[in-house]
């Protein structure tokens, strides 16, 4: 099975390494790729988010994440002080969150801000992009190929992407985030393509803007990607407290 | 006058402190992630330092002023009050020790007051990956309701004006145990509570020399959160309660619980004048909802049933029995009168919310006009009963980074008789800063 599986991404890495290739591409392939070089389908993570006011004023924020499967996923803040200890919990479309001083986990919805500023609960607790979305249109644009996308269910945070997918790293460019009026709401940015650990290659920043909050900034850096086998009851509620320990 | 400066010495102290803890201008790259900084350490420790200035505006005509307040030509009061919390676990292995510590100083021109206590302090071992130990004093924060839980039996009853605030703990022991399924039903937590009344412990509980016992059973079915929550044991009637909450939609979401109590025992003031002991059973219930809209502005409805509260007419002899402590000139009965009515008062009938039905209802809007971490946001609460109610505007800030910036003033309307008419206070404003560390 593995193996089958090994020899159909060689096929497709080699189609993406053929200049101007004649073959058709599929869309849905394409983006499980992009998937697949940004994040291990199980794994363990640290980020920090940047917020940038246009005066240059900043805020950050330090997470460490934990993701298994397709659809599960936990949040730890490690830093401001004024933020440590929430835990953010996804399970599907489910978002619980933790706060110390509340101590019970209270539902959240994809489109409220944790954090604030530019980015919302459902750009720190992505799941992978071919999970929410499905390729409507793929174009070929010469060096990059441009992946349009349509939210599977109205639970998605964005009705519609516009992807633009390097096609010798299969790596992520650029992302538009569209809402169902056709209004942009924040386009993020990907660069610094370099090892995140265990061999893993794919962009450590990822810049964010918005025409709706004009001036503002957001970036997010990405560090230390390790594979990791958890349990099914780490994603419980009842371990949201405790996911400090799995550090 | 020693107290004051006592007082105001540690809060400079506490501000000056933390003024120097502010982080130096950055130098160096920003984008820089020094993970090494974020390197998991045995001992962690945390908290806030909290100071508070209050405004009261007096409500002189009040049953309650006429109680509560001891010099009765004041019209309003100024309170500055200083809070340190410190918080903190030290982890060995897969078990942890757990501890929170609160310490509080308050003037006002009417008395001094301080006090620190040991909110929590407990013992968390994990023999295996599902199952969990807690031993030692612990809050427990059971329910989905955001102003009120009825169908948390071991809750302590939180101020709804301030729900998210920290409350002491109970001695106690609980286990738990979790399992996913990953199916229609995703997961379960099954938990068992053993809460003892002793002298010295958790005698504010119930009566004591009795061991009760309290077993919660969550489960997430499909996408429906859902407790079923039993308490047994002779410092409390038996109870049973449920609770749920779910997302309709990407900003909709529902919330509700239910309580029963077979024989539920409360204390009632009676016709005569004299404190008679009632049990009855009593149904309590409470719906909520939660709503973003797009303009990111968040509405939280709840409507909540206390089948123990107190009707009208029960109340009303509460605040004549308050109105009668004042202008008697006997010494004696007047002493008896104020006695009594404390008395009453700490019975149930003093504490908050102890009516039958209410409405609560509260609206923020995140970021309006791109005004980054600001939230503005309006608090109310309905006694529908009696129609008074109290509204509560805010302005929350918290662009600084560990500190969090509040304003907020309260309103409290009714007529003679009514809960929010007869509170000592009819207005007050606040301005509170808090910073942590």
């Amino acid at each position: 099975m593995m193996r089958k599986v090994r020899i159909q991404l060689a096929i497709f890495s080699l189609l993406f390494v053929l200049p101007g290739t004649l073959w058709a591409i599929d869309g849905t392939e394409l983006l499980k790729q992009v998937d697949a070089n940004l994040q291990p389908p199980t794994y363990e993570m640290y980020r920090k988010l940047i917020n940038i006011e246009p005066d240059g004023n900043k805020k950050e924020f330090v997470f460490y994440t934990v993701k298994k499967g397709k659809e599960k996923m936990l949040i730890l803040f490690l830093s401001p002080a004024s933020e440590k200890g929430r835990v953010s919990l996804r399970i599907g479309d489910n978002m619980w969150l933790y706060i110390p001083n509340v101590g019970r986990p209270i539902r959240i919805t994809s489109l409220q801000s944790v954090v604030g500023g530019v980015f919302n609960n459902s750009d720190i607790m992505r799941l992978d992009f071919h999970v929410e979305y499905d390729v409507e249109k793929l174009s070929d644009q010469g060096e990059t190929w441009l992946l349009e996308l349509k939210a599977k269910s109205g639970s998605v945070a964005y009705d519609r992407l516009k992807m633009t997918v390097d096609k010798k790293t299969v790596q992520p460019l650029d992302i538009e985030c569209i809402a169902s009026s056709g209004m942009l709401i924040k386009t993020l940015h990907y660069s610094d393509i370099k090892d995140l650990g265990d061999g893993f290659i794919r962009p450590a920043k990822l810049v964010t803007d918005s025409p709706l909050h004009k001036g503002y900034k957001s970036v997010m850096i990405f560090a230390k990607i390790k594979k990791r086998e958890l349990d099914d009851e780490v994603f419980t509620l009842d371990f949201m407290p405790k996911i400090g320990e799995l550090r | 006058m020693k107290h004051n400066f006592f007082f105001f010495t540690i809060l400079f102290l506490g501000i000056f402190f933390n003024c120097s803890l502010l982080p130096a201008e950055e130098t160096e790259d920003s984008f820089d992630f020094k993970l090494e900084e974020f390197e998991k350490k045995p001992l962690q420790w945390g908290g806030y330092i909290e100071g508070k200035l209050e405004h009261f505006s007096l409500n002189t005509e009040s049953s309650l002023y006429l109680l509560t307040i001891p010099e009765k030509d004041r019209s309003s009061l100024d309170r500055a009050t200083g809070t340190l919390q410190l918080k903190g676990n030290y982890s060995f292995a897969k078990n942890s020790l757990h501890w929170l510590l609160m310490g509080s100083a308050n003037a006002d021109q009417e008395e001094y007051d301080d006090w620190a206590d040991i909110y929590e302090t407990y013992l968390r071992l994990r023999p295996t990956e599902t199952f969990t130990v807690e031993a030692g004093k612990q809050t427990y924060k059971w329910g989905t309701g955001y102003a009120w839980n009825p169908a948390a039996f071991l809750n302590r009853r939180k101020n709804p004006n301030d729900p998210g605030e920290d409350l002491e703990g109970f001695i106690s022991l609980e286990s738990t145990w979790v399992h996913s399924f990953g199916s229609t039903l995703n997961s379960m937590a099954a938990s068992l509570s053993i809460l003892p009344v002793w002298e010295g412990v958790n005698e504010d509980f119930g009566r004591r020399d009795n061991v009760n016992l309290a077993a919660k059973i969550y489960l997430l079915v499909k996408d429906i959160d859902v407790d079923l929550i039993y308490f047994t044991g002779n410092s409390r009637s038996t109870r049973y309660g449920l609770d749920f909450s779910s997302n309709l939609t990407t900003n909709f979401a529902i919330h509700g619980e239910f309580s029963h109590i077979p024989d539920s025992n409360r204390i009632v003031l009676t016709e005569d004048g004299s404190l008679s002991p009632e049990t009855r059973s009593a149904t309590s219930y409470l719906l909520g909802l939660r709503y973003l809209s797009e303009q990111n502005i968040t509405t939280i409805i709840e409507y909540y049933h206390n089948g123990q509260g107190y009707s009208e007419e029960e109340m009303n002899r509460y605040y004549q029995l308050a109105y009668d402590t004042h202008g008697v000139t006997e010494p004696e009965l007047a002493a008896e009168l104020l006695a009594k009515a404390f008395t009453v008062s700490r019975s149930g009938y003093g504490a908050f919310q102890s009516g039958k039905n209410y409405g609560y209802a509260r609206v923020t809007w995140k970021e309006p006009f791109d005004i980054v971490y600001f939230t503005p946001g309006i608090t109310t609460i309905v006694n529908i009963d009696d129609k008074s109610w109290t509204i509560t505007p805010e302005f929350l800030y918290t662009g600084f980074t560990n500190w969090e910036l509040r304003l907020r003033a309260s309103l409290l309307a009714g007529g003679r008789f009514s809960e929010y008419g007869e509170k000592s206070t009819e207005s007050k404003i606040e301005l509170r800063a808090r910073y942590f560390f």
